[in-house]
């Protein structure tokens, strides 16, 4: 919706498309009456459209056949416009038929990109921005609109952390600077930023978001372009622009998908065969040969069955449009019992009011849930997978009366049945924009949003899965809230100022609350009488639980507020010289009473060399050189660590819970960019280099506090000196090699060189926790290095493990920060089949590999549990009692991969029939294949395994494994 | 055109105007400092101090790993595979920690935080006996920070805390916790023993008279006859108010009802089964017990050595006994329950033998056990000591009082004082000489030994740790009576004389300046 007034700005638009009228001389006649059709996109009649002349200011509007009458003489100026669509002026001749074809606007979103705030013209761009429309999103089923850029944009990276159906991914653009938080990017949903958190831990915050609403994503890469959304800006800002109606006649689009996925790689435990041959080998307890075969990593695994159903109806004319679109997505997991629902609407509306269309109002609307149900921390996903690869394939999960057998390490069948987890997340996002233009010149805009969200998780522990000792069943209920609301006021100035001279100008005025609050309730099973025996669900009578083993809780997170005032200006001199600059003051209730402010600028310039004189190369179409800097921050720190805060505790029991820093700021980045945009060969191939260099200092950082310090209390949260440099080349080609009518091949791939170091730290940081902490914080190093004892060898004669100095000291081992990441798009048509696929890489990291320590480890076997292949099929045999537990640099593996994420294959069914248009049939695999080296489930995956709020990275502690999917698709509309 | 124009900023300003605030953070589920003095009384925050005592304490694994596994007492071994944890267990019992070890610096941090608690109540304007609970229990961990790391960092109330707080080393520390306790001592109450009282006061002022030789030098401290004079007299103070007598059996010290069976108790930490906060007192068997013994609620950690256990004759009561406790098994097998669990196990229900996990190994607690336990037998190795009796009814939170001082370690320290140069005085029933009153305790029916023949330093030391073993004083002693550094059972070397004194957690080093690394670390 945004995306038209930006185009009144910009006439010269018009250069970029070719522009189809029909000029029909008539006879002079004396009643000047002309008459006409507009049409739009494929012809189709525009109903509504004004016309207008602008000398005798007559105003008419089309009829449902986009037929118009209207009053003009020879040498007049006559105006159509119709929302949608960019507008068309032509000066009457002798002619008395005017057949009107605009040219509508979404077809050149491509070319547009959201900047926030506003929207520029690609080639005006001064900062490193990517965009990426519908047309070139990932294919497939999706739970959240993140994976729909999966291996599209370079100098991003997005890891899913694991494979659970709707679990998070790992966000970030250029590189890894957070030494505390998430260090995920700022989401912007059409104008709306999110809080970013999530009501479940482990969960993606986009969930809520059908991915079939999304229109485009832009992608902020460098601080010239982020800078505007101040201290929330510094890991870059993703904008994702949802559908909006478009003018014409109702339409109705349609979209069924099914699919069904399966585990994409599995992890190498002894089969049967294999386990009996190992307790000769191993000369262990041959009672432990129960004379079964089971496979425990099946047992628990499903092929599971999705479906994604999507509609959505748009239409309008020039005073108001609108789309509304509905979708439904059941997913199940691949583990048994689990999966992922999704029910979602998108109401999105535009209206134009007064005579002269100067008054508008944007309304969108989207309202979700989704239920999940996924095992929970406590008995979780890798609690359950441990239990599988620990389970004696020889063995028979149950007893011959029918019971689970029980075994040390919990029965993985019974765990999957019995321990229930679910959730259910509402989310309203609603927002209302009226905007006013007061001149041609001067826009006022505001914008007034809400988002709402509440979860509800209930979880039950069957007795038949508790633990001996512990009491019989658990049942718990909780429920959060979380609500952003925002107001914005935005003043935007348009004029050439100067013959060939343009001054864009924003300022703004902008106000967030957010408000995170919740409670739980959990109880125990009786002695002797247990939670339930009545085949029902615990959550639903929680009374019944022990009196004694109860807990209550309820919390408010402390205010958060956000106050900020911000403006930018971009200087046009004959689309040859480019300058922006932008200034962001961000007030924030939770930094410290001291620094309550932070101001953050940039600056940026661009130079389209190929528009000189002296520039004759005509090969070029297009050479763009931009240069940009700024400065950005980060306050992803929770609200209540400036003053001294005391909390109340079970038992009437008050305590003081954080050490108070007065002095509490955002982190501060400063990043400069270099930037060289082509097109060469008629559009045929280009591309865009960036080369940045990103300084991070003023370290936001959950720091021991001086003792004495509250009891509990573990942070004190200060900006650490030290800097963090993350350093890049980022490069994107797309070439369209074969472009004809009937046979087309086009390649886009991307490639993201990155380099990261920690400085000027005062001391070592630790975190990664595997029984104690396997990477470091440290000067000299990439962030996140890992530090721990070097493996040399078993040993051939004792079967212990050898290690460097006997593993009294520690080496620094790798990097989980991938040195390269890669993108590649190829596309073929023939006709009307398309076959279309993308593939993303990352090479050079390290990934700590824990199950080989614990799930696998030999000495399982002692116990009659199942053992790792890998060890079994060891020339040098371990000895069961290898104290081999200790992380050592024996579990860190290479975990460069390269993922065939999704490969489409699609007709295109041209009906000619009036009713169904657009008809599209597309079968669809989403991972297909990896190839990795990696002997987890997959080396794209990252645990949190944080200390004291330092994130972990590249840490694989079991996981949800992950899926490749098949999906069989249609596509139509009415 | 300009009109409408001013209008509209007209209009754009009054939002502005509107929307503009001070960014005051508010509180909805905590409060504030200014919440704290006009809302909460002292009463509740003094209440949360002794709470913050007992997350502290009976997470047994806060301070005993410093005190005991270090020592020849107690040994955490890796057992294969378990209890690795990154080899900090090893580290302890070998003598061979580093600063960043993580139980050196969860106990520095742990103690800080009641000091910093205790500290903090003082600007709440508590009553006379409040503050001086609160002073006291400020000294007592002020205290265990000076033995265990000479440096005690300190604030004032109210203190900023991004400011590195101030420390005090050695003596400094030691005259500062003498001149608290004596300030404090006439607001005392006399009891409970669950309260910080007048004797509790008396008990800490004699370790500091006692130890203070260590605290000058701790490679050769020097006895002082007035500081044993000053313990003799204190002691006596405690004999003679009669307040304290042996318990019926040496057990119901430890026992779930100790808050009344308890009779040698001086200062504790009261446990109220199920209802008392941060209540982990389970640690203390769950953490010796095998995986397999009754209700399946061990973690087969801790052991003692059986160099330490030879040292107790077996009719010693306080080696182990057959203990009952309201709720407890039936044990049939009438197996030693509490004490020293040595020799095969038996289900405290059936009496049934049990066997290790693998299901084949009969679970027999063998006497010897290595630092790194590699053999086919690493679950059943070591004896495992039971001093705290399993609270039965109430096993994860039980009623056990968590115990600091006891009547015999008074007694003890006594005829310690008289043996190294002071004035020996007769005060209650147990005589006037080291050996009368070293004999006092050995040959009482609650313990059940035979009279010694003399008493010399070294049969003071054995008794301390056959009376006091695994109450969190064998480093202590095993310093003050020079033995820390010698070769002891699965440490066979001498180890270096900067292992007296735990280094100061690089992480505080890294925040506080004031701090100074302690030599050789």
């Amino acid at each position: 919706m945004r995306s038209v007034p930006s185009l009144f700005r910009y006439p010269e638009f018009i250069l970029f498309f070719c522009v189809f009228s029909f000029f029909v001389a008539g006879d002079v006649m004396s009643q000047p009456m002309i008459k006409g059709k507009v049409t739009g996109r494929d012809g189709i009649a525009l109903f509504g459209a004004t016309v207008s002349v602008k000398e005798t200011k007559s105003i008419s509007t089309t009829d449902s056949s986009g037929i118009f009458i209207i009053k003009a003489n020879p040498g007049n100026t006559i105006k159509f416009s119709f929302v949608g669509y960019r507008n068309y002026q032509v000066v009457l001749g002798n002619e008395t038929e005017l057949n009107i074809s605009l040219n509508d606007t979404i077809i050149n979103l491509e070319d547009i990109v959201m900047i926030g705030y506003g929207s520029i013209r690609k080639k005006d761009l001064t900062g490193a921005a990517a965009s990426v429309s519908a047309k070139d999103f990932n294919k497939g089923i999706f739970t959240s609109p993140d994976q729909l850029l999966l291996g599209k944009v370079s100098g991003l990276q997005i890891t899913n952390n694991n494979g659970q159906p709707g679990g998070a991914a790992t966000i970030k653009i250029r590189g890894n600077s957070a030494l505390s938080g998430t260090g995920q990017p700022l989401f912007v949903i059409d104008d709306v930023p999110l809080d970013g958190r999530s009501l479940q831990a482990g969960n993606n915050p986009l969930n809520f978001l059908n991915p079939g609403d999304i229109a485009s994503i832009d992608v902020l890469k460098d601080a010239s372009a982020t800078a505007i959304y101040g201290s929330r800006a510094a890991y870059g800002v993703i904008i994702i622009n949802t559908k909006k109606g478009q003018a014409g006649l109702a339409k109705i689009t349609l979209g069924v998908s099914t699919g069904i996925n399966s585990i994409l790689k599995k992890i190498e435990v002894l089969n049967a065969a294999q386990f009996r041959e190992a307790i000769q080998y191993y000369n262990v307890d041959s009672s432990f040969d129960k004379g079964g075969q089971t496979d425990a990593l099946d047992a628990i695994l499903q092929t599971g069955f999705q479906s994604n159903y999507t509609f959505a109806v748009s239409g309008g004319n020039e005073n108001g449009k609108y789309r509304i679109s509905g979708n439904l997505l059941d997913q199940d997991g691949i583990l048994r019992n689990t999966g992922f629902k999704k029910y979602g609407i998108d109401l999105s509306s535009n209206f134009k009011f007064l005579d002269s269309k100067k008054l508008g109002l944007d309304i969108h609307v989207n309202s979700s849930q989704y239920l999940q149900n996924v095992p929970y921390a406590e008995i979780g996903a890798g609690t359950i997978i441990y239990s599988a690869l620990r389970w004696n394939p020889t063995d028979s999960f149950r007893n011959a009366d029918g019971t689970f057998r029980k075994n040390t390490e919990g029965n993985p069948l019974a765990n999957i049945e019995f321990v229930k987890n679910n959730l259910k997340v509402t989310t309203i996002l609603g927002s209302v924009s009226p905007y006013y233009k007061i001149t041609d010149w001067l826009e006022y805009k505001l914008l007034f949003s809400v988002n709402y969200s509440t979860a509800i998780t209930r979880n039950s522990v069957n007795q038949v899965v508790t633990p001996p000792g512990n009491p019989p069943g658990t049942a718990s209920i909780r429920n959060n809230e979380l609500t952003t609301s925002q107001i914005t006021h935005t003043l935007h100035f348009d004029k050439k100022i100067f013959p060939n001279f343009n001054l864009d100008a924003v300022a703004g005025f902008e106000y967030t609350k957010f408000r995170l609050k919740g409670f739980s309730a959990t109880g125990n099973g009786v002695d002797t009488v247990g939670f339930g025996n009545f085949g029902l669900d615990y959550t639903n009578y929680i009374q019944y639980s022990d009196l004694t083993g109860r807990s209550i809780s309820s919390f408010a997170d402390p205010t958060s507020d956000l106050q900020s005032y911000f403006g930018r200006i971009i200087l046009n001199y004959k689309g040859k010289y480019l300058l922006t600059g932008t200034f962001r003051a961000d007030g924030s209730s939770k930094f410290g009473e001291n620094n309550k402010y932070g101001y953050f600028p940039s600056v940026a310039a661009a130079w389209n060399i190929y528009k000189e004189k002296f520039f004759k190369a005509g090969f070029i179409d297009l050479l763009k050189l931009r240069v940009g800097w700024g400065k950005t921050g980060n306050q992803e720190f929770p609200a209540g660590s400036a003053q001294a805060r005391y909390s109340f505790f079970d038992g009437g029991i008050l305590r003081q819970v954080n050490n108070p820093n007065p002095n509490l700021k955002w982190q501060s980045d400063r990043q400069y960019n270099i930037g060289l945009d082509f097109s060469v060969f008629k559009n045929r191939i280009s591309g865009t280099i960036d080369y940045f260099n990103k300084a991070t200092t003023n370290l936001l950082f959950p720091s021991p506090p001086s003792q004495p310090a509250p009891p509990g209390a573990a942070l004190l949260w200060k900006n650490l000196n030290g800097k963090i440099q993350n350093k890049g080349l980022e490069l994107l080609i797309n070439t369209s090699i074969i472009n004809q009518k009937e046979v087309a091949f086009n390649l886009s791939f991307n490639l993201t060189f990155l380099k990261n170091n920690v400085t000027g730290l005062p001391a070592t940081i630790y975190t990664g926790f595997v029984s104690g902490p396997v990477e470091v914080i440290e000067n000299g190093f990439p962030m996140n290095t890992f530090y721990t004892r070097k493996f040399i060898e078993i040993d051939k004669t004792s079967g212990f493990s050898n290690y460097e100095d006997g593993g009294v000291t520690f080496f620094h081992f790798g990097s989980p920060n991938p040195k390269t990441l890669i993108g590649i798009s190829p596309a073929f048509r023939i006709k009307n089949l398309s076959l279309a696929a993308n593939l993303y890489g990352a090479f050079g990291q390290e990934i700590f590999f824990t199950p080989l320590m614990g799930a696998m480890n030999v000495g399982g076997i002692s116990f009659g549990n199942n053992i790792g292949l890998s060890a079994f099929k060891n020339p040098a045999k371990e000895s069961l009692q290898n104290p081999s537990q200790s992380p050592s640099t024996r579990f860190i593996f290479k975990g460069d991969y390269l993922k065939m994420a999704n490969l489409t294959l699609s007709y295109k069914i041209e009906t000619g029939n009036k009713v169904f248009k657009d008809a599209n049939i597309y079968i669809t695999a989403q991972n297909l294949f990896i190839i990795t080296k990696y002997p987890g489930f997959d080396p794209e995956i990252n645990s949190d395994r944080s200390i004291n709020g330092i994130p972990s990275l590249g840490i694989d502690y079991l996981e949800y494994p992950s899926s490749k999917t098949l999906i069989f698709g249609l596509n139509f509309s009415l | 055109m300009a009109k409408k124009v001013t209008i509209v900023y007209f209009i754009f300003g009054i939002f502005i105007l509107n929307g503009c605030s001070k960014l005051d953070e508010k509180f909805l589920g905590d409060t504030t400092q200014g919440g704290v003095a006009s809302s909460a009384n002292t009463t509740i925050l003094l209440r949360s101090l002794y709470n913050s005592m007992t997350s502290v304490f009976t997470w047994v694994l806060n301070v005993f790993p410093l005190q005991e596994i270090c020592t020849d007492e107690a040994i955490f071994p890796t057992r294969a595979g378990d209890w690795d944890d990154n080899g900090i267990w090893r580290s302890l019992h070998s003598q061979k920690w580093a600063a960043n070890h993580d139980g050196i610096k969860n106990c520095f941090n742990s103690l800080n935080g009641i000091n910093y608690e205790a500290t903090d109540l003082l600007q709440y304007h508590p009553s006379n006996q409040q503050q001086a609970e609160a002073r006291f229990i400020r000294a007592w961990v002020m205290y265990l920070l000076l033995d265990m790391y000479d440096q005690v960092p300190y604030r004032d109330p109210g203190e900023n805390l991004t400011q590195p707080a101030r420390v005090r080393t050695g003596t400094e520390a030691l005259s500062y916790i003498i001149s608290e306790l004596n300030a404090i001592e006439s607001d005392l109450p006399v009891g409970p023993p669950y309260k910080a009282n007048k004797y509790a006061a008396k008990v800490l002022l004699m370790k500091c008279y006692l130890n203070k030789m260590v605290y000058e030098n701790r490679s050769e401290p020097v006895p002082n006859t007035d500081n044993m004079n000053e313990v003799i007299g204190l002691a006596d103070e405690i004999i003679t108010s009669g307040a304290f007598t042996f318990s019926t059996n040496y057990f119901d010290n430890f026992a779930p009802d100790n808050t009344t069976s308890g009779k040698e108790n001086i200062f504790t930490l009261l446990n109220e089964a199920g209802s008392t906060p941060h209540n982990s007192m389970g640690i203390a068997w769950f953490m010796v017990l095998h995986y397999n013994q009754d209700f399946g609620i061990g973690v087969n950690g801790c052991s003692t050595l059986s160099d330490f256990y030879n040292k107790f004759e077996p009719t010693d009561k306080r080696r182990g006994t057959v203990y009952s406790s309201a709720g407890s098994p039936p044990n049939p097998a009438n197996e030693i329950n509490a004490g020293f669990l040595i020799g095969q196990q038996y289900d405290y229900f059936s009496g049934a033998p049990l066997t290790d996990r693998k299901g084949v190994r009969l679970l027999i607690f063998t006497p010897e056990v290595k630092n790194i336990e590699t053999g086919a037998n690493n679950e059943v190795t070591g004896i495992r000591p039971i001093k705290y009796f399993p609270d039965w009814t109430n096993l994860f939170s039980p009623d056990n009082d968590f115990v600091f001082f006891r009547l015999s370690d008074v007694l003890l320290m006594k005829a310690e004082a008289i043996l190294r140069g002071g004035a020996a005085t007769n005060a209650g029933a147990y005589g006037s000489t080291a050996l009368s009153i070293i004999n006092a305790i050995r040959t009482d029916p609650s313990r059940g030994a035979s009279a010694l023949a003399s008493a010399s330093l070294n049969d003071i030391y054995d008794e301390r740790g056959r009376e006091l073993w695994w109450e969190n004083w064998r480093r202590q002693d095993m310093i003050r009576f020079k033995k820390f550094l010698l070769p002891f059972q699965e440490k066979n070397y001498l180890s270096d004389s900067k292992y007296l004194v735990f280094p100061i957690p690089d992480e505080q080093l890294a925040v506080n300046p004031n701090l100074t690394q302690n030599p050789g670390y």
